[in-house]
């Protein structure tokens, strides 16, 4: 387990989620709490792919861990869940591979594509990457707001 | 007198119809899911006085029914772009639980719902500028780009998001501010991590416009689709799937213009 790399994707994750908890106009002292779940996130999703887990695998254990806290803390924090849910996860929404991706689309046009089948087969599975993972954030995510409200009806 | 009656109910039953989607028209373009819209839409006007209330949420626009006893009348208003605001997306719910606990009047509801959008405060620009740079500098990090390039990240990426302000401000396009803004981040971004040493300027380029990808409506298409409404979800998708394209060519045009990539 490399604890140098978890340190520093925690960091930066929490960083990252801090940025767009200012640009999408948090409370100063939600903004804290979105660098926590952001750093949380990207915890998760780091051991996770250090224990071998695909990154989709990585990303719906991440955001499950990300509900699940903010489900629990958010009578406390007094913030919106579904906003606090999705700037911690932010920093894993997957946009290299989505511009790389359609850049890779792009390149199949040009009138002498170089590598058309490797270009192909990259930008396909590109795409697929970002579909699954945008699915097993969404899916991570909304698991726990499902069972409370589940629990919530039976009690 | 039946029909002054009448009158008085068909004008109150319009107003709290009205001011009902105001609140569902806020709260979508603050950045709210179509489950969160219905219900505070549908507690707002029950706060009022509705017997029933239906609602219909789509992209651009929303519908609804209210009814009191055997009275009823269906509107419908446009919803403008969708962004994120949470402050005000967070003190609009908190006046429907005002509005349901203190049973305030429809005009003391909608003169405070009009306070909120006038005086909810946001960032200073300048703030939101370093903040997004910060944050796609990060996302660098994250991407495995090296030293070398972090501050041309930082800067290129508060850059893009001034002029992404300034543009929006002027009512530009949002697709095609997607593409001028992905192209001079990408550009900056590149052309200085390339002057600073870097060896890892594509990736670079690419992170400086992580500001644009739309995460928030990417999860809310999910959320919205899995809440059981797949049109507003696929709405939401199709918008994303157009601004990552828009934001592709950009970057694309940048590489052409540096020399990088294909």
């Amino acid at each position: 387990m490399d604890l140098y790399k978890i340190l520093h994707q925690t960091f930066f994750g929490g960083l990252a989620a801090m940025g767009f908890g200012v640009l999408f106009n948090m409370y100063r002292r939600h903004v804290l709490w979105c660098g926590l779940t952001g750093g949380l996130a990207l915890a998760v999703r780091t051991v996770g792919l250090q224990l071998g887990w695909s990154l989709e695998a990585a990303s719906f254990a991440a955001a499950l861990a990300v509900g699940s806290v903010v489900t629990v803390l958010q009578e406390r924090i007094g913030v919106s869940r579904n906003i606090l849910d999705v700037a911690g996860c932010i920093p894993m929404v997957p946009g290299l591979f989505a511009t790389k991706a359609i850049l890779g689309f792009f390149a199949l046009t040009a009138p002498v594509p170089v590598n058309p089948d490797e270009t192909l087969i990259t930008s396909v599975e590109f795409f697929l990457r970002v579909a699954f993972t945008i699915g097993a954030i969404g899916t991570g995510l909304a698991i726990p707001s499902l069972l409370l409200h589940v629990l919530a009806r039976k009690g | 007198m039946a029909e002054t009656i009448a009158i008085i109910e068909a004008a109150s039953l319009e107003d709290l119809a009205m001011l009902s989607m105001e609140f569902g028209r806020i709260l979508m373009e603050c950045g709210a899911s179509a489950k969160i819209v219905e219900e505070y839409v549908s507690r707002v006007a029950k706060g009022l006085g509705a017997g029933r209330v239906d609602l219909r949420v789509g992209y651009a626009s929303l519908a609804i029914t209210v009814g009191i006893g055997h009275g009823g009348i269906t509107r419908m208003r446009k919803v403008g772009g969708l962004g994120v605001n949470q402050r005000l997306g967070q003190a609009v719910r908190a006046l429907v639980r005002r509005q349901e606990a203190e049973k305030l009047s429809l005009a003391a509801t909608q003169a405070e719902l009009m306070r909120l959008v006038k005086e909810t405060p946001r960032h200073p620009g300048w703030v939101v500028d370093l903040s997004v740079g910060l944050a796609c500098a990060s996302f660098g990090r994250l991407l495995d780009v090296d030293w070398q390039a972090f501050l041309p990240v930082f800067g290129a990426a508060a850059l893009g998001q001034c002029v992404r302000r300034q543009l929006l401000h002027r009512q530009v396009n949002v697709f095609i501010v997607a593409t001028v803004v992905a192209f001079l981040a990408a550009f900056l971004s590149g052309l200085l991590a390339r002057l600073a040493g870097s060896l890892t300027v594509d990736k670079a380029m690419v992170s400086a416009v992580l500001l644009l990808v739309p995460g928030v409506p990417l999860l809310n298409a999910q959320y919205d689709v899995m809440g059981g409404y797949p049109t507003l979800g696929n709405a939401r998708a199709v918008w994303v799937g157009t601004i990552l394209i828009f934001l592709a060519v950009g970057v694309w045009l940048a590489q052409i213009a540096l020399g990088e990539g294909h």
